[in-house]
């Protein structure tokens, strides 16, 4: 057997400095800092057993997000009760910039908002859109890396980004509101 | 096409354009009209502020050194770790 160190340095300039990034998906998919770190770490493990199989030259983060969703739905997904999507039908596109635009087009209140909130909207989103919007809008994956990541069509990609986004930004919008960040929208007074 | 998109047009593919995945010829065509119209440009901006928002916010969040360190162990000395 030869000498596996020449491989092992491969491995580790190229996995280690995706090590960040591994531990914000796992992050959003297990919701626990404990387990995903656990979730890193089995990953990096069965990245470095089949590191054979990696093909130079091709795209290494869509090879471990792979192994790390894989691993996720294999060993960590708890059987727990997903949250309830947002009915969106009943929310018109683009409702927070139309409620917004008047008094703050350009959407700063978004940063008036703490992080752990931030994170706790995204957390809160159901797992297909989450996965897509931390790919996306996270680690800046493009519509057909997620989709070979997540094995799904690039059209199911864009429609799944669109609610998710759609779906965060309400979120973010009404506790901005509830903060005082910005001044709730005039509403149609309720009819009698 | 004459006169460039409008804005429904626009707005539906504000999406594919803010992740630079449209053809060269219509990110131009969409570029064009951002420059014209002001409702689109400051839709623009409102998505651009959310979606940078949300970078910075998460990013905040780096692997601990004590899981680096763990899987350094197991990858550099598998049989001790």
């Amino acid at each position: 057997m030869t000498d596996p160190a020449p491989d092992r340095t491969a491995f580790e300039a190229e996995v280690l400095p995706q090590l960040d990034s591994l531990y914000r998906l796992a992050l959003r998919l297990t919701t626990d800092p404990s387990r995903a770190e656990d979730l890193v770490q089995d990953t990096v493990l069965k990245a470095f057993r089949s590191w054979q199989r990696f093909q130079p030259g091709t795209n290494i983060r869509s090879w471990l997000f792979t192994i790390l969703r894989n691993t996720f739905i294999n060993d960590y997904r708890r059987r727990q009760r997903e949250p309830i999507p947002m009915d969106l039908e009943a929310v018109e596109p683009h409702a927070a910039f139309k409620a917004a635009q008047d008094e703050d087009p350009e959407g700063t209140f978004f940063s008036q908002i703490v992080d752990a909130k931030v994170l706790d909207a995204i957390d809160a989103l159901p797992e297909e859109f989450r996965e897509v919007l931390v790919l996306s809008d996270i680690e800046n994956l493009s519509y057909a890396e997620i989709a070979e990541v997540l094995g799904i069509p690039v059209g199911t990609v864009k429609s799944r980004l669109f609610r998710a986004r759609r779906q965060l930004q309400e979120v973010l919008y009404d506790h901005a509101v509830e903060m005082g960040y910005i001044r709730a929208r005039d509403r149609a007074p309720a009819k009698q | 096409m004459a006169g460039g998109p409008n804005c429904v047009e626009a707005l539906a593919l504000l999406q594919d354009y803010l992740k630079q995945e449209l053809t060269p010829e219509l990110e131009d065509k969409i570029t064009t009209h951002l420059k014209k119209c002001r409702h689109c440009f400051t839709h623009l901006q409102f998505e651009r502020g959310f979606l940078e928002m949300l970078e910075r916010k998460a990013k905040g969040q780096c692997c601990p050194d004590r899981l680096r360190e763990r899987i350094l162990a197991e990858i550099r000395n598998p049989s001790e770790a």
